[in-house]
């Protein structure tokens, strides 16, 4: 009698069943952690050379699909895949491995609400990453703000001025000149009488004057002056964005060259027939669907250190002519509306005694931002059943075990 | 349990045939990747607007270059400028302002500053590491002409640390005048190399005389 060959008897493994086991194996998952530790090591230590924003945006950025780490400035030549798609990958393996494929039965369910906790915290970080908002809002005592500051995005702005007030104010965002450099982008106004042309879109430069310095590049004179390219702050948020504009009337006739400025203490000022409009670059505010009033500042410090014991605001918000008192303080921010307000610093910087003090608020929208405290729970809820269930399991089996004895 | 057994649905076109399910979901994993691919567009229609704000105050019109990149005023004094110095932009807390030496790293400003003439002139010694005077000291200092009155003549030498945190730069000299102008105190100061600002001194003190103030 023949054996029959069991590897003959075997149903051939398709691709597709063969790339699903590759995606929800326990390999992968154990390679992307060991990934993603790797990658938070390495940021960890190049964002002491290069800044937390700058680094943050290398590692974690959904467009950087592999990275070349630095240590010491010094490049190395190891390409490692970008932490959004390890990441992206890991909620895949999750979902695919820890929910699908998963052995199904009672034993199984606490380990599947767990991974459904962690795949929540992933697509938590996705979310973050994609749709979240930091700014900061600076206000005095006995002043009222209604608008937030973004930290890192520079816009540029284009309205007409009547009696010397603004009216429509029209905003060309960061992302549409960002990538400006080298290129040319032409931004129709439809309720403007002229477009604007922008290019050279500098990350971090200065106007200088040609008087103070004269170009060493050839840069384009604009008024007695020019944009000096800086290298990237270390702390992005101090930054100045600049670059050149020309205004493009609608028989298509250009302007010479103006230069907006992040690092500029006044408007643009443009005459267009009788009418009048300042162009600008600024960073972008955003406007709260409330004012906020502060009405104390305190600070303490630890004894003889200029290092913060705390910091309270106790503030007013007032919508719709309701009026609401809050106190925000270190590690107790104000939730309301989807808005996050943490306290984040104050100023100026060395204030003397008497002196009247600003709080700066960080100004947080995150439509995910309960969603790791919801990871959590739900990561507890499975763990606890987990063990609820191995003991009830091992109580039963011990106490069978026992009778049939 | 097979990958099969899971229905997995396109975007709107209802269930994906069976075989086709892993090479839908590589097709979609490599459709996420498309957009950094896409051309830029050349043109941009602006339609976003935002609301008015706190923030936005009367803006300055027809600021110049200068009011807008360095937040210069109009200066309350005026001068002509010395031949071989170069007149270069103000700035908030430099009213006129100059280079001057083959250096290209000698200073001349022109402020309004707070405190006393005292004050002034031991803040610039302190500069230079300086013994800082009394007002015994300050009343032997050397009177000299400025805008129509009479200021103090300061000179010192050494490593200079007037930067605001930079290093100290040796082989620097200080030349300047402090006077009290009606409660305004009113300074010019010269700093830079040793031999350049010795050589700059009789200019610095004849431009000193010929300032004026602004009606």
């Amino acid at each position: 009698m023949s054996v029959p060959d069991q590897t003959s008897s075997k149903a051939p493994v398709s691709i597709g069943r063969r790339i699903f086991d590759w995606l929800s194996g326990f390999g992968l998952a154990t390679s992307l952690l060991l990934l993603l530790g790797i990658l938070t090591w390495l940021a960890t230590l190049e964002q002491r050379d290069s800044g937390l924003y700058a680094t943050l945006n290398k590692y974690f950025d959904w467009k950087s699909l592999y990275i070349l780490p630095e240590i010491n400035g010094k490049m190395v030549p190891i390409p490692l895949p970008g932490g959004y798609w390890v990441c992206a990958l890991l909620t895949v393996n999750l979902a695919l491995g820890g929910i699908l494929r998963i052995r199904k039965g009672l034993k199984q369910i606490p380990n599947i609400i767990s991974h459904s906790g962690i795949i929540i915290l992933l697509v938590g970080g996705g979310v973050t990453h994609h749709f979240s908002e930091r700014g900061n809002l600076a206000v005095g005592e006995g002043e009222t703000s209604n608008v937030a500051e973004d930290y890192f995005e520079y816009v540029v702005e284009a309205t007409e001025v009547i009696d010397n007030k603004p009216m429509v104010i029209h905003v060309i965002r960061g992302k549409q000149i960002d990538d400006l450099n080298d290129k040319v982008r032409l931004f129709k106004f439809p309720d403007l009488p002229f477009d604007l042309e922008i290019a050279g879109y500098l990350e971090n430069a200065q106007p200088i004057a040609t008087t103070e310095r004269a170009p060493d590049n050839g840069e384009l004179i604009s008024d007695g002056y020019y944009l000096q390219s800086k290298p990237g702050e270390k702390n992005a948020e101090a930054n100045t964005a600049a670059c050149y504009a020309r205004v493009v009337e609608r028989d298509g006739t250009k302007g010479g060259p103006i230069i907006l400025a992040g690092a500029s203490f006044h408007p643009f000022t443009l005459r267009h027939g009788d009418r009048i409009f300042t162009l600008d670059m600024r960073k972008r505010l955003w406007v709260m669907p409330f004012d906020l009033t502060l009405n104390k500042f305190t600070a303490e410090f630890y004894d003889g250190t200029s290092r913060p014991k705390k910091f309270v605001s106790q503030v007013t918000r007032t919508e719709n002519n309701l009026k609401a008192d809050a106190t925000i303080q270190m590690n107790e921010p104000l939730r309301y509306e989807g808005l996050t307000f943490f306290q984040a610093s104050y100023g100026p910087p060395g204030a003397g005694p008497g002196q009247k003090l600003y709080s700066v608020f960080e100004v947080v929208k995150n439509p995910a931002d309960k969603w790791p405290e919801y990871s959590l729970w739900v990561v507890v809820v499975g763990l606890l059943l987990q063990f609820v269930l191995k003991l009830v399991l091992f109580i039963i089996s011990r106490f069978s075990h026992e009778k049939s004895a | 349990m097979k990958i099969t057994d899971f229905p997995l649905r396109g975007i709107c076109c209802g269930t994906i045939a069976p075989a086709m399910k892993s090479w839908a979901f590589l097709a979609l994993m490599a459709l996420l990747s498309i957009p950094s691919c896409r051309k830029p567009p050349a043109e941009v229609v602006v339609t976003e607007t935002r609301a008015h704000t706190s923030k936005d105050v009367a803006p300055k019109l027809f600021a110049t270059s200068d009011q807008r990149f360095r937040d210069a005023k109009p200066s309350p004094v005026k001068a002509e400028t010395p031949e071989g110095w170069l007149a270069v932009p103000a700035t908030q807390m430099r009213l006129l302002n100059y280079r001057f030496g083959e250096s290209g790293l000698g200073e001349v400003w022109v402020s309004v500053s707070s405190g006393s003439v005292l004050d002034n002139v031991n803040r610039w010694l302190g500069q230079f590491s300086a013994t800082k005077l009394d007002a015994k000291g300050l009343s032997e200092l050397r009177s000299v002409p400025i805008a129509g009155e009479s200021g103090v003549w300061v000179e010192s030498e050494g490593d200079y640390a007037g930067g605001m945190g930079a290093p100290a730069r040796p082989g620097y000299a200080l030349a300047g005048v402090v006077a009290d102008l009606g409660g305004r105190i009113l300074t010019v100061k010269m700093v830079g190399p040793k031999a350049e600002v010795a050589t700059a001194k009789t200019t610095l003190e004849s431009y000193a005389k010929s300032l004026t103030i602004a009606q």
